[in-house]
């Protein structure tokens, strides 16, 4: 067993772990946070991306003690006060959510996409969401669901 | 009339849930006192099998291994023809067929467990070619023969047709399997109530098909299974036939506690079904003014190790045969054909997906020889309101394919072009 502190969607955990668990075992099994899915477990699709200090990780591939002393965000952190993240709004009003497996990685990566880059080009969101698998949708919902979302964030 | 919804942008009523992380697939619920399964799989193709279970069974923490022997009722299941064994009993018929389905306090143990069953396998010759398979003397995966079904469509009169036409060409084409690759893998939950009605938790396309097999497997009356359809993690098909459900529902009822189970995205390859590989040999003809006049047609579909919809598939790749096109006469054979591959079932579009990689390029090289624009050359052929296909049924509502078809070719210049070129 291994003890790891660590910020999840800004409250403080002081745990203690397996040394050969995933970071998404880590969420999902220790902490309850289903919002984060495995789809493949091999860093391919990206249904378990989180941001990690300020970065988007596969926590399928991140150990959970590597997370030790990390500031974590997953889909359960988006919203504020109750309100929707801009981005999640636009995804939901664009359509851009059919069977929603990929939806919370794919938020993720959105936003963290958006936070570096707040007016980035058709093809620097292609590239922003090139990590996150769909089956359903064909990405250009998602493409259309960014640019709502760069709207609405100016707007805030 | 004044419409609510159609026109309108409508936000899915579970999009919200999505967009947040809250919606539940069935890898997401947590039950009390749930233990975790796993299913062992055949590693080979067509074999005879001895299955040894006792050691895995000795394992700290293990619940119990359940094989073929622990089926109460008929160990049997499948859309159309009951040709799945919930477990293999005997025989093996293809990589993947669940043998299997070992109950422990964890994953962990599970399988570690897993490592220590003993399958001993009579390998026998297998066959993986549809066409081969077709052969009397090729090995066998269920009964007498591998032909499942045939199709057989017959329209007008060939032989006039054949006469009538000036240029006819011949290929053969063929499409390759496909994976769903939902991105949801296969999980589930099994558990029983307080009156001993059995649930399953999983995201299926039929949970009333679901019940009915989970029942007949199990020796219970529908009323005592219920199936929960949890959100669908996308299926596109490939979650029409049975991957965890029976032996999710067994176990809950021998142990009496919750057991889950998820499978990796290697197993879930191995589990579900895939699309129809076809082998589609043509032969079409039209006369001097680019008219069609004939079209026959061998449709041979690769069902794999089970039937699953290869009915349905089969007939609907023979009807949509022809494509959109007027052909006077018109002879068609679809057969569905078991093998010892992967097993092929139910994949959006069913059947017609495939034949269009043959009736237009058939249409490309017919237009060629005629040194045709192959959009004029469709436009003479294509079904307009009061068509007949060639199945008989005559087109009285809408058919705006001349409209899609002039869209198409001013978007792409695509006659334009053709001019430029030639």
């Amino acid at each position: 067993m291994v003890n790891i502190n660590f910020t999840v969607n800004g409250k403080p955990y002081e745990i203690s772990i397996d040394e050969n668990m995933r970071l998404i075992d880590v969420l999902r099994d220790e902490l309850g946070l289903i919002g984060t899915k495995e789809g493949c477990g091999e860093g391919e699709c990206g249904a378990c991306t989180i941001i990690m200090d300020g970065e988007t990780v596969n926590s399928c591939l991140v150990m959970g003690f590597q997370a030790d002393g990390s500031n974590i965000v997953t889909i359960e952190g988006l919203e504020k006060d109750g309100q929707l993240h801009p981005v999640q709004r636009a995804y939901m009003e664009a359509g851009a959510v059919q069977c929603g497996f990929c939806i919370p990685g794919m938020v993720l990566s959105t936003k963290a996409l958006l936070d570096k880059n707040p007016s980035p080009s058709d093809e620097e969101i292609r590239e922003g969401i090139s990590g996150n698998l769909c089956r359903c949708t064909g990405y250009n919902k998602m493409l259309i669901a960014t640019k709502k979302a760069i709207e609405y964030m100016k707007g805030e | 009339m004044k419409l609510n919804i159609v026109g309108k942008n409508i936000i899915r009523v579970d999009a919200q849930a999505k967009v947040t992380g809250k919606a539940l697939y069935p890898q997401d619920i947590y039950l009390d006192n749930m233990v975790y399964g796993k299913t062992v799989r055949s590693t080979k193709p067509h074999a005879y099998i001895k299955i040894d279970i006792s050691e895995a069974e000795k394992v700290d923490g293990v619940l119990k291994v359940f094989t073929y022997k622990d089926i109460p009722n008929k160990n049997a299941h499948g859309v159309v023809l009951k040709d799945h064994e919930a477990f293999a009993s005997k025989k093996v018929i293809r990589i993947g067929e669940p043998i299997a389905f070992i109950v422990a306090e964890t994953q962990k143990i599970c399988e570690e467990a897993y490592k220590k069953i003993k399958i001993d396998y009579e390998e026998i010759p297998a066959v993986f070619d549809p066409v081969e398979a077709m052969k009397e003397d090729a090995p066998k995966v269920h009964g007498d023969s591998n032909i499942i079904y045939h199709f057989k469509l017959r329209h007008g009169d060939i032989e006039e047709g054949k006469r009538k036409s000036k240029y006819i060409v011949e290929n053969i084409y063929k499409s390759p399997m496909v994976e769903h690759a939902f991105l949801q893998p296969e999980a589930g939950l099994g558990y029983l109530e307080e009156d001993g009605t059995v649930v399953v938790v999983i995201a299926t396309q039929y949970p009333h098909y679901d019940r009915e097999e989970v029942a007949i497997n199990l020796g219970l009356p529908e009323e005592k299974v219920k199936i929960i359809n949890t959100n669908v993690g996308g299926a596109f098909g490939g979650r029409e036939d049975i991957s965890a459900q029976i032996h999710l529902a067994l176990a809950a009822m021998v142990l009496k506690r919750p057991v889950k189970v998820i499978f990796s995205r290697e197993e879930s390859f191995l589990a579900h079904s895939k699309r129809h590989p076809m082998i589609m040999k043509y032969k079409t003809g039209a006369d001097e003014n680019g008219y069609l006049q004939y079209m026959e047609a061998e449709i041979i579909g690769d069902s794999g190790a089970h039937c699953s919809w290869a009915m349905n598939v089969l007939r609907k790749a023979g009807v949509h045969a022809t494509g959109p096109y007027v052909i006077p006469h018109v002879k068609v054979d679809a057969y569905a054909v078991y093998t010892n591959n992967p097993y092929t079932g139910a994949m959006r579009g069913f059947g017609a997906t495939q034949v269009p990689i043959a009736h237009e390029q058939q249409m490309d090289a017919l237009a060629e020889k005629l040194g045709m624009n192959p959009i004029e050359f469709r436009m003479k052929n294509i079904f307009r309101r009061g068509s007949m296909t060639a199945t008989g049924q005559i087109l009285t509502d809408s058919v705006p394919l001349d409209r899609c078809l002039e869209a198409v070719d001013e978007r792409f210049k695509f006659s334009q072009l053709w001019k430029e070129v030639k």
